[in-house]
């Protein structure tokens, strides 16, 4: 605790008066509107990255799966039989690029608690 | 009645409603921006960061344990917020110069006399003792309160209060004197 002497309350109503001004309700609800209006629109520079993070995703995870479905077996006995080509390290990139490229695109831009 | 501090907390961090941090807002926006309006001297800046430190507080809601008050959480912020951005201004002396004459050439011909002497008596006290002497007298907290939103041991906060205290008297006493 401060001392509270005459300085004491002095330097206090110094201070207090500085804060007056803030506290008057039209500067209190101008404040309040734009940190309200910033909290419900997400940060620009935010959004440009992750954007440009799932757009790079989404077009390298593109250009893989084309490989993999120009060389797609035609099924001769049955799909299961040819199931074995989705195990091909193409497919496999695919995949993964594709997985990467969705998690960035939904979960990220999420508001993280 | 009015909810208070805690409820509306708890409100917050259950549903991430924004009325509910609006209310938190227009309650301590007036200490917050004080506080960061001595500390920066310089109004503008102030209001940034008073801004950012909302929404530093909204984000990271979920860890107010509520162990001390809604106030002293947020000063607390308020505080790391001024340190983040001090250091950036610390990295140009251009950017630094221009705030250090910020008190004489922005804030005089504010008109607002008390205000610009409280400011001119905070510039003649160190960063630590301006910071501690703004949480105790400004943000009205205990000095374990201010210790622990400074990352400071009591005892250090204690006598950064006591100097600061004492170097503002002397200030305001050799003021009354000249005029």
């Amino acid at each position: 605790m401060t001392m509270d002497d005459a300085f004491d309350q002095r330097l206090k109503a110094a201070f207090a008066d500085a804060q007056a001004p803030l506290e008057a309700p039209s500067e209190a609800d101008i404040f309040t509107d734009k940190v309200v209006k910033r909290l419900s629109s997400p940060n620009r520079k935010r959004v440009l990255i992750l954007g440009g993070a799932g757009s790079t995703g989404s077009a390298v995870a593109g250009t893989q799966l084309e490989g993999v479905f120009s060389s797609m077996p035609v099924p001769a006995d049955g799909l299961l039989s040819n199931v074995a080509f989705l195990m091909s390290p193409e497919a496999m990139a695919a995949f993964a690029l594709a997985l990467a490229a969705g998690m960035v695109a939904v979960i990220l831009p999420r508001r993280i608690v | 009645m009015a909810a208070t501090d805690a409820e509306l907390t708890a409100l917050v961090i259950a549903t991430r409603n924004d009325a509910a941090f609006g209310e938190l807002i227009r309650r301590h926006q007036a200490l917050v921006r004080a506080m960061l309006q001595r500390m920066c001297r310089n109004h503008a800046l102030a209001d940034d960061l008073a801004q950012d430190t909302f929404i530093r507080a909204f984000e990271k809601i979920g860890s107010f344990k509520g162990t001390g008050t809604f106030k002293s959480w947020l000063c607390s912020i308020a505080y790391t917020e001024f340190l983040k951005s001090a250091r950036k201004r610390k990295s140009t002396e251009r950017v630094l110069e221009k705030f250090k004459t910020g008190v004489d050439d922005v804030e005089a011909p504010r008109d607002m006399g008390n205000v610009v002497d409280l400011d001119r008596a905070l510039a003649t006290l160190k960063e630590d003792e301006r910071a501690a002497v703004v949480m105790c007298y400004s943000c009205g907290m205990s000095h374990s309160e201010a210790a622990e939103a400074l990352k400071m041991p009591l005892g250090t906060v204690k006598s950064h209060v006591n100097r600061g205290r004492a170097k503002l008297q002397a200030f305001f006493a050799e003021a009354e004197v000249t005029v």
